[in-house]
């Protein structure tokens, strides 16, 4: 088992052997689908299709299942401002009127439109953190020739965000071994104590970071000066190659992107007009 | 005398955590009121683990660890924390309160204590670890590490629990700050009555303070005696990495000469040679 | 063989204390050398360290008197990035030297920022994972190792930058006894391998003692004390005095010479202890 950002997938996936540039430009080029479809019936699908890539790349399904509380809170969210507080037009069509609100099909079909935008361009990211080592996301950025410093920050951070898991784990059964029990006590009681939690943080982290910041101008690095502009030798992308379907992916995914582009402004396709999901949800709700 | 009184049974435990590794296997252990024991073992032997069981922050999944007769899987935080207490390596790991004061009356006042009785027992507690008055209103985050150590050791004895559990005292300490904490365990030993757990590594103040000795390895208990009879155990320790201090090490290799493998400290060593003559 | 440290009349004042952390600090230290620096908790010996690899005045403000020399350079004479080529520092803390996301990576930072090109760097890579036995760990991530294997891709990683002094601050203080020994057997190794200088600050004497050529001892902000191995330690009231304990074998015969019972060299080994008893007591030794 590796594990990437999110989650783990297993040694045999296929997602290894694919350049973590690609992976990236993945990302980057398929979460701005969503903005160019407004028909949801397409968002759907979209996100049906990077489920099944994640299937492929054999993420574990189940870790999936954390995100289902998510996607409805969401969902409920947009839906109440959309419907509750969305305001009116006097060529709305007012389907129903509850508790004082009313409910008009504009705004429960914005509604829908948006949340099923979003969706995939979350599921994209989901995709891509489930899918790469913190080493992949760094080489990547590095290939498409981030400075190093932002690499470096980034890497820095993921590894600060590790230790300050581990030390919250033992600052709360430090806690815990004085005494403090959150059995049975209410929400704002546990969050008036969360001082008992950052300080402890704050100590650890300052403490440390005196360390840190001699142990890399030990090691020769410089922020500012002449020896910052060193030409770094980036051994870390000896490790990856690009090999010939890593070329095909780049260039199946900007060919669907400028088809897209192609098919939305040239033939007018997945816009909300011709949705017939939505169609079919207004003869019902009507 | 009180040191006979059983307070700790630990039958049969096994731990494993919840993502599979089985960090205990098989233990079986008897404390009693007044000991002072020593808890050794590479890092991942279990002897953290096992600690944290006795204190009731981690619960066996078989077996039963009962404390004062309470079983540790029923025992409430309060009613575990009364009874174990347990000092972590890091003090920075709990020490959050404004001033040092607060800071040790924040166990007694999670467990619902009467403001009366926590001062009484803040005050205790500064003047057994030896808090100079000047401290009480410092921010625990500005003091040396020597006195963050006293602070931390403070609060958990304001919860005046009969077991302390001393995680690495002497790590990062040179030698006459470790002598210092270790007389000062010794004391609460001694003078207070409490049964003092170390848990650490290092051997010279393992065969100069401890009674007794539990070494641990792979998760079970390989060795559990008086100090000098597991220092003579020299290939128990070895599979748990470990060895006796130097000291030992140099009575064990002049065998030959007449000198008994247990000797624990120098000062023995040195009777040991006179009496040879 | 030539004095590559000279510190003349040197002290230190941190800009937030009122009194110098260290100062007359005279101190020659010669190419190739193995040098243990011992002393109590605060007395000096980490600021000193940080004197001779740039830190101090590069990170830290304060009043320096005197001078600090390092192949007959002062030390805030080299550019930025140049003292750390030959000066290379390995600190306590295993947590806060990782700052890669990778064992690789990590070895391969400091050889980046010099400048060094891929051929170099695998190499270099090469020859420092077989000195520290670090290949099964090369693809792990900092949370999946412990603290004793973090501290040995931090000793990893400055050898590989090949500094000529290589300074070990408390090197092994937040190790187990195994993740320790590991570590002085790499110093064993590049003792004799290499021709590097070698300064070991520690409070495990154990290990360190059988290392070291030359002893030093900072107490209360000063070099109380500096000689060779064997003569240092047989000042042990001196040592005793400035809250340094010897290794159990050495404090023994200095217990004997105390009573008047022993009047030779402590030897510093448990096997030299153990022969010098069998002599003293005229048993036969069975290794003869």
């Amino acid at each position: 088992m590796n594990k990437t950002l999110l989650g783990y997938v297993p040694n045999e996936s296929p997602i290894y052997a694919v350049h973590p540039f690609v992976k990236l430009y993945f990302m980057l080029i398929v979460s701005l689908f969503p903005m160019f479809v407004s028909a949801p019936e397409w968002n759907i699908a979209l996100m049906l299709v990077i489920i099944l890539f994640m299937w492929i790349s054999k993420v574990n399904m189940e870790t999936l299942k954390i995100y289902i509380p998510v996607a409805v809170s969401m969902g409920t969210i947009i839906f109440i401002s959309y419907t509750v507080l969305g305001g009116t037009h006097p060529e709305f069509e007012l389907l129903a009127r509850f508790a004082g609100i009313n409910f008009y099909w504009e705004r429960i079909r914005d509604a829908l439109v948006v949340y099923f935008r979003i969706l995939p361009m979350i599921f994209t990211m989901v995709f891509f953190l489930n899918t790469s080592r913190e080493r992949d996301v760094i080489v990547a950025m590095r290939s498409i020739k981030m400075p190093f410093v932002v690499t470096y920050v980034f890497a820095m951070a993921l590894r600060a965000a590790g230790m300050v898991l581990e030390d919250f784990q033992i600052v709360r059964q430090a806690e815990k071994a004085r005494g403090y029990d959150p059995a049975g006590k209410s929400l704002p009681y546990k969050i008036r104590q969360y001082v008992m939690y950052m300080v402890p943080l704050f100590a650890l982290s300052l403490r440390r970071s005196e360390d840190f910041t001699n142990a890399l101008v030990a090691r020769g690095y410089a922020f500012t000066g002449d020896a910052a502009r060193v030409k770094r030798a980036d051994y870390i992308l000896t490790h990856y190659s690009y090999k010939y379907f890593d070329y095909i992916f780049i260039a199946l995914i900007s060919l669907s992107f400028i088809a897209l582009l192609v098919l939305r402004y040239g033939f007018g396709y997945f816009v909300m007009a011709d949705s017939w999901l939505l169609r079919l949800l207004h003869g019902w709700l009507s | 005398m009180a040191e006979n009184e059983l307070y700790i049974e630990v039958r049969d435990v096994d731990f494993v955590y919840p993502d599979g590794t089985q960090a205990l296997t098989e233990i079986n252990l008897e404390i009693r009121k007044g000991e002072m024991i020593a808890l050794i073992g590479q890092n991942g032997s279990g002897k953290t683990t096992l600690s944290k069981n006795l204190n009731g922050l981690y619960k066996p999944t078989r077996g039963e660890i009962i404390v004062d007769g309470l079983n540790s899987k029923k025992g409430s935080i309060t009613q575990m924390v009364r009874r174990v207490g347990y000092v972590f390596q890091n003090p920075d790991h709990q020490l959050f309160n404004n001033n040092c004061w607060d800071e040790i009356a924040y166990g007694p006042r999670n467990i619902q204590l009467p403001e009366e009785e926590v001062k009484e027992r803040v005050e205790e507690a500064i003047r057994v670890v030896g808090l100079p008055d000047s401290y009480r209103q410092e921010h625990p985050f500005f003091l040396s590490k020597g006195l963050r150590q006293r602070v931390a050791i403070a609060s958990i004895l304001a919860l005046r629990p009969q077991v302390i559990i001393v995680d690495e005292p002497t790590t990062g300490q040179d030698a006459r700050q470790s002598l210092e904490i270790m007389d000062f365990l010794k004391r609460l030993n001694e003078e207070l009555d409490h049964t003092v757990i170390i848990i650490t590594h290092d051997m010279p103040i393992v065969g100069q303070y401890a009674r007794r000795v539990i070494a641990m390895g792979q998760g079970r208990v390989m060795a559990d005696g008086p100090t000098a009879e597991v220092f003579t155990q020299a290939d128990v320790l070895e599979q748990t990495f470990l060895k006796p201090p130097q000291i030992t090490q140099l009575a064990q290799a002049a065998g030959d000469v007449g000198f008994k493998a247990g000797i624990l400290t120098v000062e023995e060593m040195v009777q040991a040679y006179e009496n040879l003559n | 063989m030539s004095k590559i440290i000279e510190i003349k009349d040197y002290s230190w004042k941190y800009i937030n204390t009122r009194n110098p952390a260290i100062h007359d600090i005279n101190l020659e230290i010669e190419e190739g050398s193995f040098i243990g620096v011992i002393g109590p908790n605060g007395a000096g010996k980490t600021t000193l360290a940080y004197s001779i690899n740039g830190l101090i005045p590069g990170q830290y403000n304060g009043v320096k008197k005197g001078t600090v020399n390092v192949f007959g350079k002062e030390v805030e004479a080299y550019d930025t990035g140049s003292l750390q080529k030959l000066v290379g520092v390995v600190f306590s803390d295993p947590e806060a030297q990782f700052t890669a996301m990778t064992v690789e990576d990590e070895l391969v930072f400091g050889l980046e920022n010099i400048g060094l090109n891929l051929a170099e760097i695998q190499k270099r890579l090469d020859w420092v994972v077989e000195l520290t036995e670090l290949e099964p760990l090369l693809e792990k991530p900092p949370y999946e190792i412990s603290g004793g294997q973090k501290q040995r891709v931090a000793l990893a990683a400055v050898l590989a930058m090949m500094p000529k002094i290589l300074i070990l601050d408390e090197p092994t203080s937040m190790l187990d006894p195994v993740s320790r020994s590991r570590i002085f057997k790499v110093l064993a190794r590049l003792k004799e391998e290499q021709n590097n200088t070698v300064i070991v600050i520690e409070h495990s004497l154990e290990n360190l003692v059988p290392l070291a050529d030359r002893m030093v001892l900072i107490s209360e902000g000063t070099v109380a004390l500096d000689d060779n191995t064997r003569d240092f330690f047989q000042k042990g009231d001196l040592l005793l005095d400035a809250g340094i304990y010897p290794p159990g074998v050495i404090r023994f015969f200095h217990e004997l010479h105390r009573k008047g019972e022993y009047s030779g060299d402590y030897p510093l080994t448990v096997k030299g202890g153990a022969k010098q008893l069998r002599v003293m007591k005229g048993v036969r030794d069975k290794d003869q």
